[in-house]
């Protein structure tokens, strides 16, 4: 199956809510509203043997929060990337991890990175940022990486201050000279 | 160790000698049985996606050689096959065969590399022993056509930077020769050797359904019978144009997951072989590209696997979004499967047998002066590694021989 192929058959199973675009017959790129994901999930790995969820981007685009899964199909050339966009300020979509355990992780780094909340994850905690910097969202257009640099570095610098009087307060685990 | 009823929890890692990079699991064990794995990852997350989008799409390919310390061929070339992907260009047939044979040349290294450790970790040391001896040429020949043992440099948008002196490519040709032999034996030695089987087989098993569910890819997928490869599914490089095999087998195993990894060996050559005898004469890229808006996605096979690659661009010269999905991270997500029910101690090999590798999952680092606010370039790291070398020569009262003449 080509690109064009099931960007027509998407089109035909869901009239009025699935707008596609295919840059080649191996790269297909729907939009489809949130509301809709789950099915639109359902019917591709009901219908497409191999369907699988190869990765999923975060993305903060000017009209709201971008949430794009990249589906693969096993022995296929074509990847399918589903689009949603979640208004801001409080983004939220249906978890995908629901249905497939592949779908765990990047569901849990995405909110890490871009604060999406993922509504029915079985397990929404934290995956690859540290607890301190829990608020701060690496991949925010307000994000500014001069200040938070700024921020971490007081905090080391601090950690490693001798007045502390803890010889293993140092970043580098050494007492300093 | 913490006990709830029967239920009691094992912590591995995060600094564990098992691991080769540090990540936390933690076992819920009844008795000797596996009920529940848990993972932390958060160790060696350094954001390299949002430093790619500070840099410019020149720049990238050389960052992105530095998320993973075996893969560094696998996420350069990616990002080239997504902005490619974008840009709907084909890069030149030179360029094509150099991508084949560098990405080749890696997963050689990286499969020896896992084989040796997959034979320490059941304590198997003469796997280890043979297995990183055999390594030792590939990372030759690859210094030999690049200039580095690891990070070539050599992918760009649109091309290779360099190309490889065609004066070593007979010494290649004759390592190749001599490592094919030495591969077969070690095929031959570990495929009949009974306690191997019995010691790995029916251990940490994932159907075929678990395979597609959790997404795994590359080797481990192979291994359960899901017959998928992005060389030949979505082709690149030189691939569609070489005569060589998809490795698949059946059960899912640990014993399969090394089998399937010990017979693209062997293709490997194969594809060395073919590619180094039929390498055109010509360009070796198209020069610098213009990148206007759009997206792209590039796949690439890596040694573990399916890697992606999502790049947005917003018509300057610094992506607006760079996604990295390296194998690992769907791969090491799948030990909720295949460690349920195990013992203990076959634990530790069924967490190896996705060849797992944590900073690609997790992605780079870049070292910062805490005094300046910038970050440190080659040379300063190059001479902070220099001057640590004098000062324990020093202290030892030997003489350091790091000066080169001229220096």
């Amino acid at each position: 199956m080509d690109a064009g192929e099931l960007g027509g058959r998407l089109e035909a199973a869901f009239p009025g809510r699935v707008r596609w675009t295919a840059r080649s017959p191996k790269r297909l790129y729907a939009t489809v509203p949130a509301d809709a994901l789950l099915e639109v999930f359902d019917w591709c790995r009901a219908g497409i043997a191999g369907f699988r969820l190869g990765t999923s981007t975060v993305i903060d685009l000017p009209d709201g929060v971008g949430v794009f899964h990249h589906f693969a199909i096993n022995g296929s050339p074509l990847v399918a990337t589903v689009k949603v966009v979640l208004p801001r300020p409080d983004p939220r979509v249906a978890s995908l991890a629901q249905r497939v355990p592949a779908a765990d992780w990047i569901e849990r780094e995405m909110h890490d990175l871009l604060g999406v909340t993922f509504e029915g994850h079985p397990d929404p905690r934290r995956l690859i940022k540290a607890e301190a910097y829990f608020d701060v969202r690496p991949q925010s257009r307000d994000f500014d990486p001069a200040a938070f640099r700024a921020d971490v570095d007081e905090e080391l610098r601090n950690r490693a201050s001798p007045a502390e009087g803890r010889p293993d307060a140092s970043p580098t685990g050494k007492a300093e000279p | 160790m913490s006990a709830t009823g029967t239920r009691r929890i094992v912590n591995i890692g995060p600094f564990h000698p098992l691991l080769e990079e540090p990540v936390g699991f933690a076992l819920t064990v009844e008795g000797e049985r596996v009920v529940h794995v848990d993972a932390r990852m958060d160790y060696i997350h350094k954001g390299i996606e949002r430093l790619a989008q500070q840099r410019t799409y020149d720049m990238i390919p050389i960052l992105l050689e530095r998320i993973c310390g075996i893969c560094s061929v696998t996420h350069s070339v990616c990002f080239c096959h997504a902005v490619e992907d974008l840009l709907g260009i084909e890069i030149p047939p030179r360029a094509k065969y150099i991508r084949t044979i560098i990405g080749e040349l890696e997963r050689l290294h990286s499969h020896l590399l896992w084989v040796g450790l997959a034979g320490h970790f059941i304590g198997y040391n003469t796997v280890f022993m043979w297995s990183w001896r055999y390594r030792e040429p590939v990372c030759d020949v690859f210094e030999m056509l690049t200039g580095h043992r690891q990070n070539s440099a050599l992918p760009m948008v649109g091309g290779v930077r360099r190309d490889i002196p065609e004066r070593y490519l007979p010494d290649a040709r004759k390592a190749l020769d001599t490592l094919d032999g030495k591969v077969r034996m070690l095929t031959d030695a570990v495929m009949d050797d009974p306690v191997l089987a019995a010691r790995l087989a029916g251990v940490g098993v994932l159907t075929p359904q678990q395979v597609v569910d959790y997404g795994v890819v590359g080797p481990t997928a192979r291994a359960s019978g899901v017959d998928t490869d992005v060389r030949r599914d979505d082709p690149y490089a030189a691939y569609d144009e070489l005569d060589w095999n998809v490795i698949t087998r059946t059960g899912g195993d640990v014993f399969q997951k090394a089998v399937v990894r010990l017979l693209e060996l062997t293709e490997s050559i194969r594809i060395l072989r073919q590619a180094l005898d039929r390498l055109p004469a010509g360009e070796i890229n198209l020069g610098l590209q213009h990148v206007p808006r759009g997206e792209g996605i590039g796949r690439y096979e890596a040694p573990r696997g399916e890697d992606i690659h999502y790049v947005r661009s917003n018509g300057t010269n610094m992506p607006e979004r760079l996604k990295v999905r390296a194998p690992s991270f769907t791969n090491i997500a799948s030990f909720k499967a295949s460690c349920l029910g195990a013992q203990i101690a076959d634990v530790t090999i069924t967490l190896a047998a996705c060849d797992p590798c944590y900073s690609c999952t997790e992605r780079t680092a870049v070292v910062r002066n805490l005094d300046t606010g910038r970050e440190e370039s080659l040379a300063e790291l190059v001479e902070r590694s220099r001057a640590e070398t004098r000062r324990l020569a020093t202290e030892m009262g030997r003489r350091p021989d790091l000066d080169l003449p001229g220096e």
